[in-house]
């Protein structure tokens, strides 16, 4: 052990003591600092560990290698082996006046002085210790000391140690070794083999050997290089690493010819090879001037002689520090923890982690698996709404019924949460469209089909009306003022009324928006809206009403009287300070009402192009005071910005057109929330648009995610809804009850009456009146099978079901006349066969797991096993 | 934002892979100790282990589940050269009283010469079909023509790769009938991951490498290709994250593609999102034992015993900020380079797959800009001193 190369060491039973050595030993004391601050005088080993200084031994100088006793008592006494081939015993402890005080400071020595390379402690018999040596002509190598030697016959032990406990100095020294090996060799490394106490494997020089102690004439050996830190597997005994300047040979002693696997070869020389003590095939290794721990996970079981199979290996490097690493232990208890030191003697403490392998389940939990653990992780309920993933969004969403209020397409976006202005805007330009839709519908005089043209959105309907507007001079009211706005034609109503700005039926009035938008406190907006409609002394009321109110803002006052100091002058100062202040309110509505106000004739661009406010604004306003060209061409250009960012707003450009499936795909490539698209698309799209093949895969995934879910009954709703549209997506029949008699289904009769549907009837028999019938087949009059329980023929209503069953019956109750009340189904088992009215079926098996017919014992229920999944609805709130 | 709680798992050596069914109720695990175990979730929350069984004579590496259309069905695959497929049946009423559960092994498929180092089933429209990829290099996909019969499985397709297999995974797709496509990683790829399409009209595939990865897969448009032959594909890197320090083990992505999670030699579990731009970010951090990152930046390097220093290439990647890049040279082709492994893009007919290994002697593969488009055709390994 040179000075300047610190080793380290493990308590093998103490685990929190470890001994590092140069030229001194120093016992340490690991403590973990999780809850507690860092000591005075104590060095931080990690995050949440810290060592302090037990106590130091510089008794023996000449150090050259270590082993820490591997018995449990006495601690901290350690093997050093020396320069001139001494091996010395000494401690750390405190306890000096244990019994094994003597042992202490005796010395082993070899005939010849030659420096000790190697010292192993015998697993199984504690008291041998091999001290591998340096050659010498005529001396033998390998030196197998009995650390208890003196006392031989070993029978009084208590009585010896008070005998010699005043004459050390003749016990100190003993020079006669239990066995001697290898002569005219040099011992490079050294280490016993758990199989037998008497097998000690050593790397001689240019081979390795096995001695057997029970016959040392004999020995094992292969010719190697790879000679150094043999070491054996604490999982398999039978593997063992050693290694030759930068390579490292893993050798099977089941056949020991050859090296079973060579690892990659390292550029630098290797100092040090260790196996973990905890886990099985993690082979450490470091070389020298490096910062890294190149670990070798072997993956495989070594496997029976003759077997070629290819190793399984994975390399993987751990970098604990900086600085180059002197040397480095695994710790004996702690899974996969280890230490390292540095040259200067800085340590840390860290733990190799497993390979970690995850999955995520379908309810956004992340299950992982490190090492032999298991660990769960859960997102939190009380989050932040805005940091949730889509996943949890939708599922929420999906819970809240959301997508599925068809009377108020608006209230939709409440239930997503009322948190998304794209949502809120989306919903609001549905509702909008299906209440033109409606009212289109009623009044079938209007002239034109505009019905198609609702859903075909602003950008359309403008389309449609090309050139056939005229502007005039419209007069401000309350102010000697004329501007230029356009003359509203039917499409531009239209359009307006899609933005929302006025109502169907009502004249050019937006009085009702502006009340709808004070009532929901938008002040600026509703301000806006109504300067827009050149009516300034609305706004200025409006923004007085805001600052006045009590959630509004005073400086709504202050925004007002800057309003009511408008003046027409061009050069005004009013003017000019309001077109560069303006830029610096922070609500975009006001921002863009003294754009307006400051805007030269014909130039709206302060409007138009103000991001923040909402698009069905902007719209609405160019409807008001763009020209047909100029109109044209910027809801051309803000669709296309639209489609582009997928921005939702832009629905009410597009409609639900194929520009609108553009749209919404990007949309979905941006979030993911296939439910917003699929529920858009379901309201009321052209056939030619929801069977747009992107439409379907959305739907079809929506349906996908709400099965994962086991929502299976939102799933249900869906289909439903959805087949309300499309009417093809109906599923066809899947089951058909047909006669045992005469094969022909006995729902025939049921389809005869009319406004049945056949959905229904093939399950169940309906309560038609002619109650006599329905017990038999509609074709051929024989009997129907009888229900195994209540051994009546199907086709009667169930009489009373007996046990838990009252709530469910309420639920069903308490819905319309259905055809057949579930109770009265056919059930039948698709194993067995056996079957009866669902009601009774039910309640047989809450209590039974076999079948109801005696003599079979088909176990029909758990044949199913998704059969026995609760709905994922009724157990969450 | 996530808490995470310990499950004792019993097993008795490494765990390599969990896997959850279709609903998330019910789990699976294997391990090194040979044997797979399954979980049942309660309605509290709690996992049971319900199964318990040895299931192969080597280390289990990989257990996934077959859609709940096909019952319930598990297949593993293991170091011991075999895959196999296990139907859970209706047992004894004792074991229901236990709550323990009862797995029949239907096949075992033996064609592999080497390990079977990953399984997995096809998409369900595609009926029920597997696909496994073994050390080797050899990717084998069976099908069962009879779903009703587990025990019959058909070997379809045998597809050679140059390199050893570690991973697969089958596009969740039905839109894009063709596939073909090369993977310019040339570090050993540990796991891939295709994420849930959800209408998206692109893929989105994450692969664990040295680093994190995640490219998406942008069919070109029918109208612009000529009529016929296979789907080309644009290929984008949209991330690339080196915190993991070292080599990336597993990702995973959540049930709408947009949470991926790895877990690297740093024993840290990591999300990762895209916010609104595109932007794929780190959203989360977890050490593996469970316990919260210490310190208040979760960018930073956790766990200062395994630091280093490599500058984070997100900010060059993302944004606008242009530039070009590159992957670092490959070492020289190493003799006992029987780990790497190799990533296999898994199209769903896979007759017409051109494959496409990267071989390990190319010197370095270049980027000439991260926006670029990139048809599937093999990139040319360029001089080794150009560039760059």
């Amino acid at each position: 052990m040179s000075g300047t190369k610190p080793d380290i060491l493990w308590a093998p039973h103490q685990v929190d003591r470890f001994v590092v050595c140069d030229s001194e030993l120093s016992l340490y004391h690991v403590e973990s600092t999780v809850n507690s601050e860092l000591k005075a005088g104590s060095l931080r080993l990690s995050e949440d560990s810290a060592a302090t200084l037990l106590s130091i031994n510089s008794d023996t100088p000449y150090m050259k290698c270590v082993a820490w006793y591997l018995n449990y008592d006495p601690e901290c006494l350690l093997a050093v082996g020396q320069a001139n081939g001494r091996v010395v015993l000494t401690s750390l402890g405190q306890d000096h006046n244990s019994k094994f005080k003597d042992l202490i400071g005796k010395e082993f020595v070899p005939k010849h002085a030659r420096q000790c390379n190697t010292l192993a402690w015998n697993p199984l018999d504690s008291n041998w210790l091999a001290a591998g040596l340096d050659k010498h002509r005529a001396d033998f190598s390998v030196l197998i000391w009995d650390i208890c030697s003196k006392y031989t016959p070993d029978i009084v032990p208590m009585e010896k140690v008070k005998l010699s406990a005043g004459e050390t100095e003749t016990t100190l020294l003993v020079t006669k070794p239990l066995y001697e090996l290898g002569q005219n060799d040099a011992c490079l490394s050294l280490c016993w083999l758990p199989r037998d106490q008497k097998l000690l494997l050593a790397g001689m020089h240019r081979n390795l050997a096995i001695f057997d102690l029970r016959n040392t004439s004999q020995k094992m050996f292969v010719n190697t290089k790879a000679v150094q830190g043999v070491t054996v597997d604490p999982y398999f005994h039978d593997r063992v690493a050693s290694f030759y300047e930068g390579q490292v040979a893993i050798w099977d002693l089941r056949k020991f010819e050859k090296p079973v696997l060579t690892l990659t070869e390292q550029p630098k020389p290797l100092t040090k090879v260790a196996w973990c003590p905890t886990r099985t095939g993690l082979l450490a290794t470091l070389t020298r001037d490096s910062n890294i721990i190149r670990l070798y996970d072997m993956q495989h079981t070594p496997t029976p002689i003759g077997d070629e199979t290819e190793p399984t290996i994975i390399e993987r490097s751990v970098q604990p520090c900086d600085n180059y690493i002197a040397s480095f232990a695994w710790h004996p208890t702690s899974q996969n923890r280890m230490i390292v030191v540095t040259p200067n003697r800085t340590m840390s403490d860290f733990t190799v982690f497993e390979r970690i392998s995850l999955a995520w389940s379908p309810i956004t939990s992340l299950m992982w698996a490190c090492g032999r653990h298991l660990y769960e992780c859960t997102e939190e309920e009380n989050d932040n709404s805005l940091e949730k993933d889509i996943a949890t969004k939708m599922r929420l969403r999906a819970l809240s019924r959301y997508g599925l209020d068809t009377e108020q397409v608006w209230r939709n976006h409440i239930l997503a949460g009322n948190e998304d202005p794209q949502l809120k805007s989306l919903w609001y330009t549905l509702h909008y469209i299906l209440c033109i839709q409606y009212t289109e519908d009623m009044d079938q005089k209007s002239p034109g089909n505009k019905g198609s043209l609702v859903y075909a959105g602003i950008k359309s309907i403008v389309k449609s009306s090309l050139g056939m507007v005229e502007s005039s001079r419209h007069n401000w009211s309350g102010l000697d003022k004329q501007s230029d706005t356009q003359n509203l034609n039917e499409e531009r109503i239209l359009a307006l009324q899609l933005c929302g700005w006025i109502k169907k039926g009502t004249d050019v009035d937006v009085g009702p928006f502006l009340n709808s938008l004070v009532q929901e406190g938008e002040w600026e907006r509703a301000a806006a809206v109504a300067l827009f409609n050149l009516d300034i002394r609305r706004a200025i009321q409006i923004l007085n009403e805001g600052a006045s109110s009590e959630k509004g803002d005073l400086n709504l006052n202050v925004v007002a009287m800057a309003l009511s100091g408008y003046t027409d002058e061009k050069n005004s100062l009013w003017r000019e300070m309001c077109s560069t202040l303006r830029l610096q309110l922070n609500n975009p509505y006001l921002c863009v009402m003294f754009a307006f106000l400051t805007s030269e004739t014909g130039s709206y661009d302060g409007v138009l192009y103000e991001n923040k406010v909402a698009v069905r604004d902007r719209v609405a306003f160019a409807c008001k005071f763009l020209s047909d060209t100029q109109l044209n061409r910027y809801i051309e250009k803000l669709t296309n910005e639209m489609k582009e960012a997928g921005n939702l707003e832009g629905i009410l450009l597009t409609g639900l057109t194929k520009d609108g499936v553009d749209l919404m795909e990007s949309y979905v490539d941006r979030t993911g929330d296939v439910q917003t698209a699929s529920y858009c698309m379901l309201q009321g799209s052209p056939l030619d648009v929801l069977k747009d093949e992107r439409v379907q895969y959305w739907i079809e995934n929506y349906r996908n995610l709400l099965d994962a879910w086991r929502f299976w009954h939102k799933r249900a709703e869906f289909d439903i809804h959805r087949s309300k549209l499309d009417p093809s997506s109906k599923p066809l029949a899947q089951v058909f009850v047909s006669c045992n008699f005469c094969g022909k289904s006995i729902s025939y009769s049921c389809s005869t009456v009319p406004h049945q549907g056949r959905g229904f009837s093939q399950y169940g028999v309906s309560g038609s009146p002619t109650k006599s019938k329905v017990t038999s087949c509609p074709g051929c009059r024989k009997p129907l099978p009888r229900c195994a329980l209540c051994l009546i023929n199907m086709g009667t209503p169930v009489s009373s079901c007996p046990g838990g069953t009252k709530s469910d019956e309420k639920v069903d109750l308490s819905k319309d006349k259905k055809l057949a009340q579930f109770n009265n189904w056919f059930t039948w088992c698709h194993n067995c066969r056996h079957g009866g009215h669902a009601g009774h079926m039910l309640s047989w098996f809450r209590d039974h797991a076999e079948c109801p017919v005696s003599a079979c014992t088909c176990k029909c229920m758990q044949l199913d096993t998704t059969g026995n999944l609760v709905p994922a609805e009724a157990v969450q709130p | 934002m996530f808490v995470a709680r310990s499950i004792a798992a019993d097993h008795k050596d490494l765990i390599h892979d969990v896997s959850f069914d279709f609903h998330g109720r019910r789990m699976a695990t294997c391990s090194s100790d040979q044997s797979v175990k399954v979980w049942d979730k309660s309605e509290s929350g709690d996992w049971h282990c319900t199964a318990s069984w040895k299931t192969h004579s080597g280390s289990v590496w990989r257990v996934t589940w077959a859609h709940p259309e096909f019952g319930q069905v598990l297949a593993s695959c293991s170091f011991d050269r075999t895959a196999a497929v296990w139907e859970e049946i209706v047992g004894e009423s004792n074991d229901k009283l236990r709550g323990q559960s009862h797995w029949v092994k239907r096949t075992t498929l033996v064609d592999s010469r080497t390990s079977v180092t990953d399984v997995k089933f096809a998409p369900k429209h595609m009926g029920l079909m597997l696909a496994t990829c073994s050390a080797d290099g050899i990717v084998r996909i069976y099908e069962a023509p009879d779903v009703m019969n587990l025990s019959q499985w058909s070997l379809q397709h045998e597809i050679s790769c140059k390199l050893s297999c570690s991973c697969i995974s089958w596009n969740p797709s039905r839109k894009y009938a063709k596939a073909e496509t090369l993977m310019t990683v040339t570090d050993p790829v540990h796991d891939i991951a295709f994420a849930p399409n959800l209408g998206r009209s692109f893929h989105i595939l994450a692969i664990a490498t040295k680093d994190v990865r995640i490219f998406t897969l942008k069919p070109v448009r029918k109208e612009l290709t000529s009529s016929g032959g296979p789907t080309k594909f644009e290929i984008h890197i949209v991330a690339q994250f080196d915190n993991h320090n070292s080599q990336v083990w597993r990702v995973s992505w959540n049930i709408t593609g947009t949470v991926l999670a790895s877990s690297g030699d740093d024993g840290c579990v990591r999300l990762w999102k895209a916010n609104y731009m595109d932007n794929w970010k780190c959203t989360g951090i977890l050490k593996g034992n469970g316990s919260p990152v210490n310190g208040s930046s979760q960018q930073g390097n956790s766990n200062p015993s395994l630091g280093s220093n490599i500058p984070s290439l997100q900010n060059s990647l993302n944004g606008s900020s242009a530039g070009r890049y590159f992957f670092p040279p490959l070492d020289s082709p190493r003799a006992g380079s029987r780990w790497s492994s190799y990533a296999q893009l898994l199209p769903p007919p896979p007759p017409p797959l051109v494959e496409h290994s990267c071989d390990a002697d190319t010197a370095n593969l270049q980027y000439p800009h991260p926006r670029r488009r990139y048809l599937s055709r093999p990139l040319n390994p360029l001089p080794e001193n150009e560039g760059v």
